[in-house]
């Protein structure tokens, strides 16, 4: 597994697309440099059981209730979806 | 190299001075009061101002994904449904040292797009977008993690961040999502179903041409169909989200399958109550998510202040989800919260929280009483209350986010004015929102004072102070103007004097109706006043009026594009009466048709997109059962054609008069050949520059113009009590005041003029040739309605207080007026003396708004040059401040030409 960037990190909140805080130090980091191992997984879709991966940033929710079933993106932030079911 | 304008002049012997009433020092001016938050609202303030404007999909998916499910719902129920999913959805982002909490999107300085609203700029830049998300990814983004020139803005895209509209940053991974979703709103959005329906108007092709020529530059039904008026926090503070729904059960099994003698619309009402109870759960849902954030940060965290500090936050989270409000931290907390909801109901922009010194009173007031609560923990909410305001973006289009509102979203706090008896309103809190607002200078809130005589003293020399901070507010606006306005428009909807003097400003200085609410807090009651009106927003929005004067000149043609824009009038326009009776014609043509499909805008907006949140909180909604679309609020008739660049507008036809019709020194066919030519010199995209003064001649140039140019430019002027040119002025307003009324909003009620510019002089001043007062082609318009064109003022400002007060300011919404005073004109308790009398003057001379940009010219010049230097720099700009360096470079040219006062 890669390690883990910040912005998949449970413990961090972005301030903006570029950086954000680390609330296990309290510090200013940016979004994309590697979190300290042993941090925490954020929950997104691409680490959900119901994503199915359709390629270029995007995929299907298999959960979904539409007909057919809706899409969805591997970055989104799924810590409020009563679907998520984590994979890892 | 060719020679500047100020150059040409010289040499002349005519000085382009901006100086007026004696020289500045030499040396730099720094403004003379300077002021710190509280040591926590320092740290996130200094987050503020390294933080990126960031969207992401998050709200736009889930509101889209349900939607897109129920297809045959009734459209309020619908919309709800997809308001509940998206509100239940955002995840909470909760950020050290907040004691205030809760963001419009997972960001610091969040926002996301409403496709619903409008697609096409995104399936316009498919491609584009398409292409730099998929390649990105190779630079660093360290390497790009400080500003450049712009501030918040994203101007150009790096490393794995897309700009979009040059102010957006989205992450790379989040574009396909969204152009995804902007393609299953295509033909289905307020923007494509609108245009659908507006090319049904006969008059439609004129409509295209005029939006073409930039006559006008704004759909206000599609762009921000919201705004410009009072929030209604009354309904929430008194009975809490579960006392809404429980108000709104018990309603809806009293309307349900009853048309109660409304054949039309009274079985909405069951549909109504629905799509209210369903909007309030997805609100109760977002709170009740950032109070198990907060939870969850209580557990992790070490720090035990902070630790404590989570626990509190999601206690009050957790009692204001279900009740109302106790303390002075949960009502504001609550009010919060329910502010940043209505920004996610809509694009909006100007939701200004009104009087809220009032409105939190019973809380400060009892809580101080009780001990609960110092004055001084009160003054750090308020200096965090204008961080949250700041941070407020509104994601719309380019033109309307950068070329009309620089960024801004007009959060405006009002305080003074009067009670429901008619005395002064001023309270203790109030005072303490002027002293947060000069700790903590930042552009939102922007406050206006009501001013009435009637207001003390001492805090009319507070609000001098802070205006000496160099913040650009508080703004003065004129009780009395204001009130005769209101009962003028709103009287046939029934206000009375009580409700009259519960107005506040909406926007940056809409005057807007609201109403009083009595408020019961342990056993105590209180008035407090709440918006009751529609939007002011809405309606025909910033009509270039010098260039329907170029139309007139140019017989219906646009010069700049070559197209037909009117049918030519083909009048040789021999008098000046024939020239002003045409200009009357072409502008009736513009308002006529643009309401008519502006009409059409909003009344697509208001079968699909209307307002729940919104209107459940105004007065008579949760009464009546009726939504904003079906005339529920208090007040309707809130719809107005609204005039920008009306004083170069002014000068043009006053040296018009002058010189081709009384003086009959040069022929009119002269002066159009001249200003065709732009006098000789470039236009000012080719300089690179926007202000008179630094316009360059032709390099072929030989001077034909020159003699004219002269004669133009020393021809009368708006703004030295000179009546020659002022009667312009009083004429177009007493036209303009009248004419307004008579077009009718898709309400079925008459509409009224507006008259703010915001920052359109400088969008529209690049579309326009140059023009017969001497500006030339591209340069901006004078600011606002009411300020002169710089450097033409040079009487003094007492002169210009005469020249703008010539005509009643009762008659429309508003008018703008902003002057330029160097520091040192003002210095100390007697230069504040002096600026309160200045003030007190056009108030009592019946002038509607006043605001004064205290700064040396100088520095704005220096922070053009080196943007980096001058990141918390602010600036008055028509009725709002803002960062000097989130705004474009024609109004910046703009403000460092605008005249300086030396003395007052």
């Amino acid at each position: 597994m890669e390690n883990l960037l910040y912005r998949d990190a449970r413990n961090y909140v972005p301030i903006d697309v570029t950086k954000g805080i680390d609330h296990l130090t309290g510090q200013i980091v940016m979004a994309d440099k590697e979190a300290p191992n042993g941090y925490e997984v954020m929950p997104k879709c691409k680490n959900c059981k119901n994503f199915k991966d359709d390629g270029e940033l995007m995929g299907i929710c298999e959960s979904s209730m539409s007909n057919p079933k809706f899409f969805a993106y591997p970055d989104m932030v799924a810590v409020t979806c009563e679907m998520y079911s984590n994979k890892l | 190299m060719s020679k500047k304008l100020k150059e040409v002049l010289a040499n002349a012997g005519i000085s382009m001075d901006l100086q007026s009433g004696g020289a500045a020092p030499e040396k730099m001016v720094d403004r003379e009061v300077k002021r710190e938050p509280h040591p926590r609202i320092k740290k996130l303030k200094d987050i503020f101002m390294d933080t990126l404007s960031s969207a992401n999909n998050e709200f736009t998916y889930w509101y889209t994904r349900e939607y897109m499910m129920h297809d045959c719902e009734i459209p309020v129920v619908r919309r709800a449904m997809a308001l509940k999913s998206a509100f239940s959805h955002s995840t909470p982002a909760i950020y050290p040292g907040e004691l205030l909490v809760m963001h419009k999107a997972s960001y610091f300085r969040g926002s996301f797009p409403m496709p619903w609203l409008s697609e096409g700029f995104y399936m316009a830049h498919e491609d584009e977008f398409y292409k730099e998300a998929l390649k990105r990814g190779s630079a660093s983004v360290d390497e790009h993690s400080k500003f450049g020139q712009g501030g918040g803005n994203v101007t150009k895209s790096f490393g794995k961040v897309i700009s979009i509209a040059g102010k957006f940053g989205m992450r790379q991974e989040e574009i396909p999502a969204l152009l995804k979703l902007a393609k299953m709103w295509y033909g289905k959005s307020v923007d494509d179903l609108g245009n659908k329906y507006e090319k049904m108007v006969p008059e439609y092709k004129t409509k295209e041409q005029i939006m073409r020529s930039i006559i006008c530059m704004f759909d206000s039904g599609f762009t921000l169909p919201q705004g410009r008026e009072i929030i209604n926090y009354y309904y929430p503070l008194e009975y809490g989200f579960d006392g809404i729904i429980k108000i709104a059960k018990e309603l809806k099994d009293k309307v349900a399958g009853k048309a109660d003698g409304d054949g039309m619309v009274g079985m909405n009402r069951l549909y109504n109550y629905e799509a209210i109870i369903l909007v309030i759960e997805g609100m109760q849902k977002w709170i009740n998510n950032y109070a198990k954030e907060a939870h969850r940060l209580e557990k992790i965290t070490q720090d035990e202040k902070q630790k404590e500090e989570y626990k509190s936050i999601a206690e009050r989270l957790e009692w204001i989800e279900h009740n109302p409000p106790r303390t002075f931290i949960e009502a504001f907390q609550m009010i919060e919260t329910l502010h940043i909801g209505v920004l996610n109901e809509d694009a909006i922009s100007g939701m200004s929280p009104g009087r809220i010194g009032l409105v939190l009173y019973p809380y400060f007031e009892q809580d101080i009483e009780a001990g609960r609560l110092t004055e001084d923990e009160a003054i750090e909410l308020l200096e965090q209350d204008r961080i949250v305001k700041t941070s407020i973006d509104c994601f719309a289009s380019t033109g309307v986010v950068g070329g009309v509102l620089s960024g801004n979203t007009f959060n405006t706090v009002s305080v003074g004015g009067l009670d429901r008896e008619g005395q002064s309103a001023v309270n203790r809190l109030e005072y303490l929102i002027l002293e947060a607002s000069a700790n903590n200078a930042m552009p939102q809130s922007t406050i206006a004072l009501l001013y009435d005589e009637k207001l003390p003293e001492d805090f009319l020399m507070l609000a001098m102070e802070v205006i000496k901070c160099g913040t650009g507010y508080p703004a003065f606006m004129n009780t009395v103007i204001a009130q005769e306005f209101l009962m003028k428009q709103y009287c046939k909807e029934g206000m009375n004097l009580e409700d009259v003097r519960s107005w506040a400003i909406g926007g940056c200085l809409e005057t807007s109706p609201s109403v009083w609410e009595l408020l019961h807090l342990n056993g105590k009651e209180y008035w407090i006043p709440g918006g009751a009106g529609q939007p002011t927003s809405v309606g025909v929005h910033f009509l270039s009026m010098p260039k329907v004067l170029e139309l007139v000149l140019f017989n219906g043609i646009d010069p700049r594009t070559k197209e037909k824009v009117y049918e030519p009038h083909n009048s040789k326009l021999e008098t000046y009466e024939e020239l002003w009776k045409q200009f009357k014609l072409y502008w009736q043509i513009t308002c006529q048709v643009l309401t008519w499909t502006n009409n059409i805008q909003h009344d697509v907006w208001r079968k699909n997109n209307m307002a729940i949140l919104n209107s459940l909180m105004k007065p008579d909604c949760l009464d009546k059962g009726h939504l904003i679309n079906e005339l529920g609020y208090r007040y309707n008739g809130t719809f107005s054609i609204e005039s920008a660049g009306t004083i170069t507008m002014v000068n043009s036809l006053a040296a018009l008069k002058k010189i081709v019709y009384d003086d009959k020194s040069e022929t009119l066919d002269t002066i159009k050949d001249a200003i065709l030519d732009n006098f000789g010199f470039k236009d000012a995209s080719e300089v690179n520059s926007f202000s008179l003064a630094d316009q360059e001649r032709k390099n072929n140039d030989a001077g034909k113009w020159e003699k004219l140019h002269f004669e133009v430019l020393q021809a009368p002027k708006y703004g030295n009590d000179d009546k020659f040119a002022d009667n312009i002025l009083l004429e177009w307003e007493e036209f303009f005041c009248e004419d307004a009324t008579h077009y009718e909003s898709l309400y079925g009620l008459n509409m009224y003029p507006c008259q703010i510019s915001v920052s359109t002089h400088g969008a529209m001043g690049s579309a326009t040739l140059a023009t017969a007062d001497g500006r030339l082609s591209g340069t901006t318009f004078a600011d606002a309605s009411m300020s002169a064109f710089p450097g033409t003022d040079r009487n003094g400002p007492y002169a210009l207080l005469n020249s703008a007060s010539i005509w009643d300011h009762a008659q429309s919404q508003n008018s703008q007026l902003n002057i330029k005073i160097h520091p040192t004109a003002i210095r100390g308790i007697e230069g504040s003396k002096k600026l309160l009398a200045l003030t007190r003057a056009y108030m009592r001379k019946g002038g509607f708004h006043i605001q004064y940009n205290i700064v040396d010219s100088k520095v704005l010049a220096a922070a053009q040059k080196n943007p980096e230097n001058y990141r918390d720099l602010m600036v008055r700009v028509a009725g709002f401040t803002q960062y000097w360096v989130e705004i474009g470079k024609a109004v910046q040219d703009e403000l460092i030409a605008r005249t300086e006062y030396e003395g007052v």
